[in-house]
């Protein structure tokens, strides 16, 4: 195994070269360099690493584990909180989430902000990231860092003119209401990750279009937006997750259950939990494994986009 | 041609101005005044005396340093840890990051209510594990004294996004720098501390600055695992100002607002010096 990988890595760093970064991270990727740390020779500090790796991994996930698998537990076992693994299995807990809580409808309702949010944030930033990308003009500097300054506002703070500003344009408690805002709130972080994706295809595709004629907004859908895919696919990826796990927001602006997110009914559960445990611990499962399974499926996405956020704010 | 490039921008500038840029100016002017949303009057400086001399408030400011120091000073260098640790390649290092990573997916309100079952003194799991090593239980979130504790460690272990962004960064690093150290016999451990974590400062300082924005604002956490109490001992800002804003004291919810914001600016300013950030 040691032999094996120290050649290869050499031979990947001589391909690479001292100057090409680009490429030894390609060869690095495509060969996992193991350290010796872990290939037998410091067999006490791997075991000591490999320890403190799983309990971390524990410390992180076993409360909502635990939750997990309580979610078929009966009502009697949860409130007495005997035993781990759940004796008998009963599913329902998700029975009720769907016939007691309607768990469905805020579901619906997640959706359509998180997909409504994410399209609304991706298209006018877009529409605003090929300019601010691609040409020079006077303002481009100031729109630049304007928009990305936006990233270091703690947003928590604008809550009470946020609030005033929503309810003077007559979108309070309405769902027309929160779409526009997330697509708002999720502008700056998509706007930045594809400016600057843009700004690294080169534009020849584009000047060949301009001489056969194309208009600016056909060049923007028949050529960037195509180009733009996999920026588009990262970056929607984390507004999405973004918006389905927001809570102030949807707080502060909604009163009726009607328009409520699932996260305003896990809110809820807490409160309900002498009512239905087994149905509220049931929900919240549902309403975890729709960003776990999002990033499980699309976890190269979700890294990718969450580096390109924090490297390029 | 430059027409429509102009036309395109106009729903970000609007989309902006809406919803950050006039909120903004807002949120600072009303900090003066005494607002209710209808009546307003300006009344200077008050707002940010009373600040001063309102005990809950300094308890708020209190909690949210608290909190993040503990973002700062536990969950991020925990979270470098784990990441210089994996991007070693040790086996299994792909199941380690999927696994440490699945915490930052999960939503703040699933977390307080993992979490309010996690603490419960009753049928709580924390109890049952500490009860064979001779701990005595308690109920760790209605106790002033452990309070602000359990909802600190409710994220201090939420170490996925440090992880990747650690790991993505040690991926940069020419590996010629690890072959010569290895030449003049570096040991693994030298070679960790004295090539990968001084290259790492950008990356760590992103980190440090992503956590000072997120947990001057808590919220989620608070509000719904506590709601402050017991006794105010886990309060932060922008809770007691949301419950300045329910009580129709405006004014005062946009001072402490301008306070949070304000506050963060200075934090960033700071580490982005302290880390260099930006010059690299």
């Amino acid at each position: 195994m040691t032999s094996t990988s120290t050649t290869t890595s050499t031979s990947a760093t001589r391909q690479g070269g001292l100057s090409n970064g680009q490429g030894a991270r390609a060869a690095a990727s495509a060969t996992p360099r193991r350290a010796r740390l872990f290939d037998g020779r410091g067999a006490l500090a791997s075991a000591v690493l490999y320890a403190a790796l799983i309990l971390a991994t524990v410390l992180s996930l076993l409360p909502a584990f635990w939750v997990m698998v309580s979610s078929f537990k009966t009502a009697a076992q949860i409130n007495t909180g005997e035993g781990f693994w759940p004796a008998p299995v009963t599913f329902q807990g998700y029975i009720d989430a769907f016939t007691q809580i309607h768990l469905q409808e805020y579901i619906v309702n997640s959706l359509l902000y998180a997909i409504g949010g994410t399209m609304g944030a991706l298209v006018v930033a877009f529409l605003a990231a090929y300019p601010l990308a691609r040409f020079d003009f006077l303002g481009k500097g100031f729109l630049n860092v304007t928009f990305a300054l936006a990233l270091a506002v703690p947003l928590v703070g604008l809550a009470t003119p946020v609030f005033f500003i929503v309810r003077e344009l007559g979108l309070f408690d309405s769902k027309i209401g929160l779409v526009v805002l997330y697509a708002a709130l999720q502008f700056p972080f998509t706007f930045v990750v594809l400016r600057s994706f843009l700004q690294s295809i080169p534009p020849e595709l584009e000047e060949a279009a301009i001489m056969d004629g194309a208009g600016y907004f056909t060049i923007l859908s028949r050529v960037v937006l195509p180009l733009s895919r996999p920026a588009i696919a990262t970056v929607s990826v984390v507004a999405f997750v973004q918006i389905w796990n927001e809570f102030f927001f949807a707080n502060l602006l909604t009163v009726s259950s009607e328009n409520h997110n699932v996260q305003l009914a896990l809110a809820a559960f807490k409160s309900q939990f002498g009512f239905n445990i087994t149905g509220a611990l049931a929900g919240a499962t549902i309403v975890m494994l729709v960003p776990i399974i999002l990033f499980l499926v699309l976890q190269r996405q979700v890294i990718e986009g969450l580096t390109a956020g924090a490297v390029k704010s | 041609m430059r027409f429509s490039a102009f036309v395109s921008i106009v729903p970000a500038a609007v989309l902006f101005g809406t919803f950050f840029a006039i909120p903004l100016v807002v949120l600072i002017a009303t900090s003066f005044t005494s607002w209710s949303g209808r009546s307003l009057e300006i009344v200077g400086v008050e707002n940010y005396q009373r600040m001063i001399t309102d005990p809950v408030f300094m308890k708020a400011l209190g909690n949210t340093l608290f909190y993040l120091a503990i973002g700062v000073f536990v969950q991020v260098p925990l979270g470098v840890g784990v990441g210089m640790v994996l991007a070693l390649k040790p086996r299994g290092w792909k199941a380690f990051r999927t696994l440490l990573f699945i915490p930052f997916v999960i939503s703040g309100a699933a977390y307080a209510l993992i979490f309010s079952m996690f603490y419960n003194s009753r049928s709580g799991l924390l109890n049952s594990l500490l009860a064979p090593l001779g701990i005595s239980g308690r109920d760790w979130l209605f106790d002033s004294e452990t309070a602000r504790w359990a909802v600190a460690g409710t994220f201090a272990f939420i170490l996925g996004f440090v992880m990747i962004v650690i790991m993505a960064e040690i991926a940069s690093i020419p590996r010629e720098l690890y072959e010569a150290a290895r030449v003049d016999g570096a040991s693994e451990l030298q070679q960790q501390l004295l090539i990968t974590l001084p290259l790492l400062r950008n990356a760590i300082g992103t980190c440090v600055l992503i956590r000072v924005l997120a947990d001057i604002g808590m919220f989620d956490l608070v509000f719904i695992l506590t709601s402050g109490g017991p006794d105010d001992s886990t309060v932060s800002l922008a809770l007691y100002a949301y419950r300045a804003y329910l009580q129709g004291d405006w004014g005062y919810a946009n001072a402490i607002g301008t306070v949070i914001i304000g506050l963060g600016a200075i934090l960033i300013v700071l580490v982005r010096r302290l880390f260099r950030i930006g010059d690299r």
